[in-house]
């Protein structure tokens, strides 16, 4: 019996011991390769849907729009990508005529029948068909928003599509493909946000072989114009880019912000893109593998995992010895961002009490907050715009987001709550995963030493979603990524018309501040614009629709052999521009 | 026996249906709006109400179910809400990575279980089988969590034995990135099993016709291989049946953790992100599994037991 026990211990563990020790291939590595991750699954590669952060980096891989960020330059300015340069406008500011870079190829897929699987020269009539195909009904794409209401004849196409099948050869007024090169794009009415549309990953240009050769599995086939083309696919595992070999010729840019140069930044200036042979994109959803697998080299760059923060960042704030003596480098990045508390202004009691809103702000003190939860990586919010944004005013202090307890039980008492007597429990909403829980603890004894109750539901979070979606409980807890560098995406989610279940979910209205709205999307960015931007903060600060709590901050760590880093909030399609030196990788 | 497996099958059919109408209800009650998952962020009542008419969630509930049912039948659950990938697809992708982690796993730790089972029923009350038990005990109440944090640590990143995560869909390259994976499964099960199978075996050991093989002479290994084993097989078969539908299920955990794009993964994304085809499709996938699996045991039975027949 015991020869009989043995073999079975020792059997399994000879062929664990066996097969480990096995090295896993990496095919086609040249060594020149980019090793990155996503910590979640990658949902698919279509661009009409990318609107999570990992579809679109990756889609941003192959795809290309008419615009794209510029990679060193702060803050964030518009360039060309696919268009040979910025748009004229015209004089009423409501037509922008593009001219396309000529020679630009889609990458060679079995779709290209004519051309016996060449990819074909990619021209203004494509453009035309991937923006209607972004607002094809039928295809519930999730970035319709952002030409909804602002195309002329674009909503009109839509509508009309609705009723039967969309007819794609039916023109917009809006969409002209003038010429083989050239598009004029006529929105409604003037519109300073409109090109950041063209540089998201919605609006990349596809081909509409490969849309009709693929059908519905074209999530799966992507076919684009961009740097990269796929190699191996696995949406839950791994993801193999590799240099697409009819990439047009690209060039590193020559220009950058003051310091980029001594930063080595610019030292591939005028090299052509991409600079790596391939991109490894691995799925990490939990952060211990992600972790360690950055300690072990085989992650190029990473976030630090809130668990082994103290690994990476010392007392001071700074790398630990053990990564300084690894070489590896920190950055530290404003994240786009707020987090804040709702106040469900439908809500009859907190709705009507703006005095009892001032009251529970002031009472919330966000440093210890930001140091629990945050590893101290974060910045009080005192207001909706965060720094590096134009709008944001470094100079404003909002009266109601300096912690203290005295005028917030003033207030209370103004309020008609002296030590929250007569106030009843507040119903907080939250999802039922571990930090928020903890996080909602945090809050129930903020707001108990003014002698407010919090009354806790907690929610899976489609629950959560729908219950916010529909203004059910009081307050509940959020955070808003920008999705362009403008205020106007974060002043909107207290526009009235965007109310529950649009984005202004804490249903704020007050029409004094939809006017200031509404002219500040006719303006250019300018003064006046940024004064209009200003006055809104300064409402919603006095209003307390939320109470501000913070902007991230984001650390990133990256290994000695990646050159040309620089962390960019919204460029999806930064690979291209990264270098691996291959003799320090070894 | 081609009777009783109709007569079976035939009987199936109010269980799955109890299956679709549970799942139905509570995917109503608590299942949150798929609508906002699908739109995004800056969805529009106007949109969302579109959406939902497209869908048809403006329908009567009956016909909801109704359309339910017809899936079913059919087998044709359609798209995910959340990916867009055809659901079938996503379930043939999923099985291979989750059958490539757990059958390794269930028949190592079978192996063993079955082996020590029999060898601390063989030295009942000794101290290797109470020394046995004890380990037994602290083997389960470990958490899956603290082995698989820990192996991940040592094992993989410190000592380099085993790849940190990883996939790899070509053979025998995936073996690499299961290894670690099936070694903690085996860890984490073994000490149930072991105690599980020890019962079993011990139930047979004071049997009369065990006394009767040691009088007529039979050595005990004989004894206990020939006849306890043969004897203890229907408590034994009774628990591995029923776990083969949890092999296909995969192990959530250990596939997030060692990124095996498997079924435990591909569930848990559909339960977070409210996508009702998928977790209408995998959840009558595993009830016809849990059926075929409870089928399987009959039949096993009458394989070890001539007293069972298919009557």
């Amino acid at each position: 019996m015991h020869l009989f026990t043995r073999f079975g211990v020792s059997a399994m563990l000879a062929v664990s011991f066996m097969i480990s020790g096995c090295t896993p291939r990496n095919k086609g590595d040249t060594g020149n390769t980019f090793q990155t991750y996503q910590p979640s699954k990658v949902k698919g590669l279509d661009p009409i849907y990318a609107d999570d952060l990992y579809s679109g980096t990756e889609v941003g891989r192959v795809y290309e729009g008419l615009l794209q960020y510029h990679y060193l330059k702060r803050p964030f300015v518009l360039v060309p990508n696919l268009a040979e340069a910025m748009p004229e406008l015209s004089a009423d500011g409501r037509s922008y005529t593009f001219k396309l870079k000529k020679g630009v190829l889609f990458q060679d897929d079995a779709s290209f029948k004519e051309t016996q699987g060449k990819g074909r020269e990619m021209t203004a009539e494509d453009v035309v068909y991937s923006f209607k195909r972004l607002a094809d009904p039928k295809l519930v794409s999730t970035g319709w928003w952002i030409f909804e209401g602002k195309i002329e004849g674009l909503d009109e196409w839509r509508d009309s599509a609705k009723a039967g099948a969309p007819d794609y050869s039916k023109p917009v007024s809006g969409l002209q493909a003038v010429d083989r090169y050239t598009i004029k794009i006529t929105l409604k009415t003037r519109s300073a946000q409109f090109l950041y549309a063209l540089a998201m990953p919605f609006t990349s240009v596809v081909a509409r072989e490969a849309v009709e050769h693929y059908g519905k599995e074209f999530l799966n086939h992507p076919v684009g114009t961009g740097p990269f083309r796929i190699a191996e696919y696995d949406r839950n595992s791994r993801l193999v880019w590799v240099r697409n070999p009819t990439y047009r010729t690209e060039l590193y840019p020559s220009d950058g912000e003051a310091g980029d140069k001594e930063a080595g930044l610019l030292e591939d200036a005028g090299k052509p893109l991409p600079l790596v042979d391939r991109v490894v994109v691995q799925i990490f959803e939990e952060s211990q593998p992600q972790w360690l697998s950055f300690l072990s080299g085989r992650l190029d760059a990473t976030g630090i995992p809130k668990d082994n923060y103290g690994e990476a960042i010392g007392g001071n704030k700074d790398l630990t010895p053990d990564l300084v003596k690894k070489g590896i480098r920190l950055y530290k990045n404003p994240g786009i961002d707020v987090a804040h508390t709702t106040f469900n202004m439908k809500d009859p009691l907190l709705g009507k009490n703006k005095l009892l809103r001032q009251a529970l702000s002031i009472a919330y003190d966000v440093k210890p907050y930001i140091e629990l939860f945050f590893n101290g990586r974060a910045i009080p919010a005192e207001g909706p715009i965060p720094p590096g944004v134009s709008g944001y005013d470094p100079d404003f202090k909002n009266p109601y987001r300096e912690h203290n307890l005295a005028k917030a039980k003033e207030l209370l008492a103004k309020a008609g709550y002296p030590d929250g007597k007569g106030l009843p429990p507040l119903e907080y909403v939250t999802t039922s995963n571990s930090t928020s829980r903890q996080a909602t603890e945090f809050l129930q004894k903020t707001f108990a030493a003014v002698g407010v109750q919090l009354k806790v539901t907690t929610y899976s979070w489609p629950e959560f979603q729908a219950a916010v979606k529909s203004a059910r409980g009081q307050l509940w807890s959020f955070a808003w990524n920008a999705d362009y560098p403008d205020a106007e995406n974060f002043l909107q989610l207290f526009y009235s018309k965007n109310a529950s279940p649009g984005p202004n979910d804490s249903n704020y209205s007050n029409p004094e501040f939809d006017k200031l709205y509404e002219k500040s999307l006719t303006l250019l960015d300018g003064p006046e614009r940024t004064e209009l931007y200003r006055q809104m903060a300064r409402m919603v600060a006095e209003d307390c629709p939320w109470i501000f709590e913070l902007h991230r901050s984001i650390f990133s760590l990256v290994q000695p052999w990646l050159k040309n880093y620089k962390r960019h909030a919204f460029e999806h399609n930064t690979a291209k521009y990264l270098r691996v030196d291959p003799a320090l990788k070894k | 026996m081609f009777v009783y497996l109709v007569r079976k099958l035939i009987g199936t059919i109010p269980t799955v249906f109890g299956v679709a109408l549970i799942v139905f209800i509570l995917f109503n009650m608590v299942g949150g709006d798929p609508t906002y998952q699908m739109l995004g962020k800056h969805a529009t009542a106007q949109q969302i109400a579109e959406l939902r008419h497209e869908l048809g969630f403006d329908q009567p509930k009956y016909l909801q179910f109704l359309q339910f049912l017809k899936q079913i039948v059919t087998f044709d659950f359609g798209r995910s809400y959340a990916t867009k990938q055809q659901i079938s697809t996503m379930i043939l992708d999923g099985i291979t990575p989750s059958l490539t982690l757990t059958i390794p796993a269930f028949f190592f730790t079978t192996l063993i279980s079955v082996l020590i089972g029999l060898l601390v029923a063989y030295f009942r009350g000794r101290i290797v089988d109470k020394l046995t038990v004890v380990l037994c005990v602290f083997g389960m109440s470990v958490p899956v969590l603290a082995y698989i944090l820990f192996s991940q640590y040592f094992l993989a990143y410190k000592f380099g034995l085993f790849p940190i995560a990883g996939y790899d869909p070509e053979w025998p390259d995936r073996l690499v990135y299961v290894a670690l994976p099936i070694l903690i499964s085996v860890l984490v099960s073994v000490g149930y099993d072991v105690r599980f199978y020890r019962t079993a075996i011990l139930e047979e050991t004071g049997q009369d016709y065990v006394r009767t093989a040691r009088a007529k002479g039979l050595s005990e290994p004989r004894t206990y291989l020939k006849h306890v084993l043969k004897n203890s097989m229907v408590p034994i078969l009774t628990n591995l049946v029923m776990e083969i539908p949890l092999l296909v299920l995969g192990a959530f955990l250990l596939e997030s953790f060692f990124g095996i794009p498997g079924l435990g993964g591909i569930t848990i994304n559909a339960v977070h992100n409210s996508d009702f085809p998928v977790i209408k499709a995998m959840s009558v996938f595993m009830s016809l599994l849990y059926i075929l699996g409870n089928l399987l045991t009959d039949i096993t039975y009458t394989l070890v037991d001539p007293r069972v027949s298919f009557k």
